[in-house]
């Protein structure tokens, strides 16, 4: 029950988005991945999601390829885009029924799943109004709602944090938390580097379509320690967006889930 | 090898039972918005569309009726080339919209970005936005067609089951173009590299351009005198493209003309129970194409999007910003904004190259008017009458240009307008510049091809003056009137200029230029008809009455271009007034 990117490729025309990725994400592990604009993230997370396919390799959601699989890829899968589509006619309650029927939930089952979520994402007011009154904000949490209406295995979050309050940011951290704690893999793409240092178990750092560097975040805090900086001052160094500084790449993108070198030409 | 479907997956027809419901609820909602929140707008809506079809209706009735009486030898076959023609000309247009449309909701809408992250089948999906496809592509088609077929059932006083089998075989007929049409558009994205649209545009083109062609082939070829029996004979040989017998369009035909017979209910019931299996056919041959490679071709159409795409400074701009010097610095850049926006939408020149098409092939075809002018009449009043004709059907296409292109650049606008209100453009300014440019827009199209009909037709130049300034008028009235209105009533939710043109601003935009079209050209054509009928009438003596006429006349006609010239400075000024006021008040 992993996300697994074997030796996965995504071409545009020429430009390689994504190179040679191979990565693990196993249940429980709440994975961040940071990058500049332009990096794959947001490829990555549409080729998990089955909207993009990869052009060399294979993406598995809880053992379903994407592409030969990839009904039951995405039926493991809860999805919250960058962003949001709702349908403006309906109401958000019509939306999570839409949502969640067509993951198989039904009757009472589908109530309380509706009411769960709607609770928790301080909807419940709302959930009888059409979506087009929403603002941007109740729109996010909406969709946030329907992602982990069926309870998946699998969270695919693309920039979670777009257009939240900071009381709705605290609600969804501790929700993707808890979920990561109760056996959830929550993977997400983040700009928002604060998030990923508070919550992720796992970084990965992409750039150029490469994951430069991907370790865990007490081994962050000890690579931060040595080198006297910040996670940000890291991160441009790893992304050449400080002072044009060079990197190795990390061997845990080559090797996957292992920790990767993550020393730094200075 | 895929594994086993999981136990939550939904059977194929409870999926199609939660689409259906969804799409039940997004209906009735809009349904119930319109009627309580827009009731002027459905009723003029509605009251719109019947006299339309009611207008569409009469022109069939009256001229089956005609055609009768006038050539009952060749009536059955005529009518069976007609329609043939007519069917198969709307097969195609129906092929190449619905595979526009079907692009655009397949590919490119938000909706199936988040559709395709759901547990459904791709032909689920496929279906979803193909019925749609049918609704959208069709409803033209049947406010088209249904008058023609219904005229000629009354014509015809046809059985009871003509009109039972109508509807079944108009949209068995539907679905097959429309398949064909999908299938189309998923092979097209799937195989060809780069930029589908321009492809499927350019069919759409192609295929309009291979219609006029073949129009253009049967109605200016035949030298026989119009509307004779000769000259039915030699049209209706022209019509032999219709008469293959594996068109949908030809089965269409027959199966309806036979349904009038009161005694070939059996041949009806065999052309209906043809287009229905072909529509199946068709229709599970493109549910099983996009089962097959719709989710490959999504994903390959956004492999190929990231291109760079570069465009230069193009030397019409610089010719533009040079021609328009005289207008202050903000009007100038804005409209070289304007055009390079237009330019650069090939959605947009697209359908004005169409408009445009239509009106060279409407004034090639000026010489045929002049054709058998004795039997006419006095030549200077069919000349006349032909030169204001075609100042109406200029002004008609310019009022459909302003009302799709002019009217829902102020809605677009007004979506970034806090771009313009941070430069320190007046709101003002932004409408003048908007005038101008369709002023100018369609004053230099309209006036050249006037002034060619014009001079073909060898009218007196105080009368070519006259269609000039009518020109000026009418131009800067419709500017007027779109820019006014578009500003008065923006539609700032929506980003397809195509949909907000089809909105209720957009429609009234239409029916206020249409009247003020006709207001303007009845006020200069009339007098000017009658004053020059009468003055070029040598055979009535030059008595004293008779020149007290004249100057009565000579009155209307002055009065009448006055009249025409105050309309217009209405027509602009009025909506501009009321289009500003709002616009200022406009919180974005």
């Amino acid at each position: 029950m992993m996300i697994e990117f074997e030796n996965v490729t995504r071409c545009y025309a020429r430009k390689v988005a994504v190179d040679r990725l191979t990565l693990t994400v196993p249940p429980g592990e709440l994975f961040t991945l940071l990058g500049p604009n332009g990096a794959g993230k947001t490829t990555t997370i549409k080729m998990v999601t089955g909207l993009l396919r990869p052009t060399g390799g294979s993406v598995r959601v809880c053992g379903h390829d994407v592409v030969g699989d990839q009904r039951n890829a995405t039926l493991a899968i809860g999805y919250v885009p960058e962003e949001p589509f709702l349908y403006d006619k309906l109401t958000g309650r019509e939306f999570l029924e839409f949502a969640g029927q067509m993951r198989g939930l039904t009757g009472s089952l589908l109530r309380n799943r509706i009411a769960r979520e709607s609770e928790f994402f301080e909807l419940a007011d709302y959930l009888d109004d059409l979506a087009e009154s929403y603002s941007h904000g109740m729109r996010q949490r909406l969709v946030f709602a329907s992602a982990m209406l069926h309870d998946p295995p699998a969270l695919v979050v693309d920039e979670p944090m777009v257009g939240l309050d900071p009381r709705s940011v605290r609600a969804v951290k501790d929700r993707l938390r808890a979920r990561a704690d109760a056996g959830t893999i929550v993977f997400m793409s983040t700009h928002t580097l604060a998030i990923a240092e508070e919550i992720a178990d796992r970084i990965g750092i992409m750039d150029h379509g490469q994951l430069r560097t991907l370790c865990t975040r007490s081994e962050l805090e000890t690579l931060m320690a040595s080198h006297h900086a910040s996670l940000e001052g890291l991160f441009l160094e790893l992304t050449n967006g400080a002072n044009g500084k060079t990197h190795k790449a990390g061997n845990g993108a080559a090797n996957g889930d292992s920790v990767g070198d993550l020393s730094l030409e200075q | 090898m895929p594994n086993p479907p999981s136990p939550d997956f939904l059977p194929a027809p409870a999926e199609a039972r939660v689409f259906a419901e969804m799409r039940r609820r997004l209906v009735s909602t809009v349904l119930r918005q319109t009627f309580s929140r827009a009731r002027f707008r459905v009723s003029l809506v509605v009251a719109l569309t019947g006299v339309l079809w009611g207008g569409i209706f009469w022109m069939f009735y009256d001229g089956f009726l005609f055609l009768r009486t006038t050539n009952q030898d060749v009536y059955a076959a005529t009518v069976h080339g007609l329609f043939g023609a007519f069917l198969l000309a709307l097969m195609l247009m129906l092929m190449v919209s619905s595979g526009i449309i079907l692009y655009g909701s397949l590919f490119r809408s938000c909706e199936i970005g988040f559709l395709l992250t759901l547990p459904a089948r791709s032909e689920r999906l496929f279906l979803h936005k193909f019925q749609e496809a049918i609704v959208l592509s069709s409803w033209g088609f049947l406010l088209l067609a249904s008058p023609m077929l219904l005229a000629y059932g009354v014509v015809a006083e046809a059985p009871w089951y003509f009109y039972a089998l109508l509807m079944p075989m108009v949209i068995a007929f539907i679905y097959i173009p429309v398949a064909i049409g999908a299938m189309l558009c998923l092979g097209v994205v799937r195989l060809v590299r780069d930029n589908p649209l321009a492809i499927l545009i350019g069919l759409g083109i192609l295929l309009a351009a291979v219609s006029a062609w073949v129009g253009w082939g049967l109605f200016n070829g035949p030298r026989n005198d119009l509307l004779t029996p000769a000259w039915f004979q030699e049209v209706l040989g022209r019509l032999k493209i219709a008469d293959y017998r594996l068109l949908p369009s030809w089965w269409l035909t027959t199966g309806v003309l036979d349904a009038a017979d009161s005694s070939m209910l059996a041949e009806a019931t065999l052309f209906l129970t043809l287009l229905i299996s072909n529509a199946l056919f068709f229709r599970q041959l493109a549910l099983w194409t996009a089962g097959r490679v719709y989710r490959a071709a999504y994903s390959g159409l956004y492999g190929r999007t990231l291109r760079r795409k570069r465009a230069r400074r193009g030397r019409f701009d610089q010719f533009l910003g040079w021609l328009l010097r005289p207008l202050p610095d903000p009007v100038r850049l804005l409209i070289v904004k304007d055009l390079r926006l237009f330019r650069r939408d090939p959605l947009q020149w697209s359908q004005v190259l169409i408009f445009a098409g239509f009106l060279v092939v409407y004034f090639w075809n000026i010489p045929r008017f002049t054709y058998n002018i004795a039997a006419v009449g006095t030549y200077i009043g069919w000349v006349n009458m032909v030169s204001f004709l075609n100042l109406s059907v200029v002004g008609l296409l310019l009022s459909t240009f302003t009302t799709r292109f002019v009217y829902p650049v102020i809605s677009l606008e007004g979506r970034r307008f806090w771009i313009l209100d941070l430069t320190g453009v007046s709101r003002q300014t932004v409408l003048w510049s908007k005038y101008f440019f369709a002023t100018g827009g369609t004053l230099l199209p309209c006036a050249t091809l006037v002034l060619i009909s014009d001079l073909t037709l060898k009218v007196p130049v105080v009368v070519l003056l006259i269609h000039q300034l009518t020109c000026v008028v009418l131009c800067s009235g419709l500017a007027g009137i779109a820019v006014g209105l578009g500003a008065w009533l923006p539609n700032l939710r929506e980003e397809s200029p195509a949909r907000i043109a089809a909105g209720f601003g957009g429609t009234l935009t239409l029916v206020v230029s249409t009247l003020y079209i006709l207001i303007v050209v009845l006020l200069t054509a009339m007098p000017t008809h009658f004053y020059f009928a009468a003055h070029y009438a040598v055979s009535l003596p030059a008595s004293p009455g008779w020149q007290s006429i004249q100057r009565w006349l000579m009155f209307w006609w002055v009065a009448g271009t006055v009249g025409s010239l105050l309309v217009g400075v209405a027509a602009t000024a009025i909506p501009l007034r009321i289009g500003f006021k709002a616009f200022s008040r406009l919180e974005c």
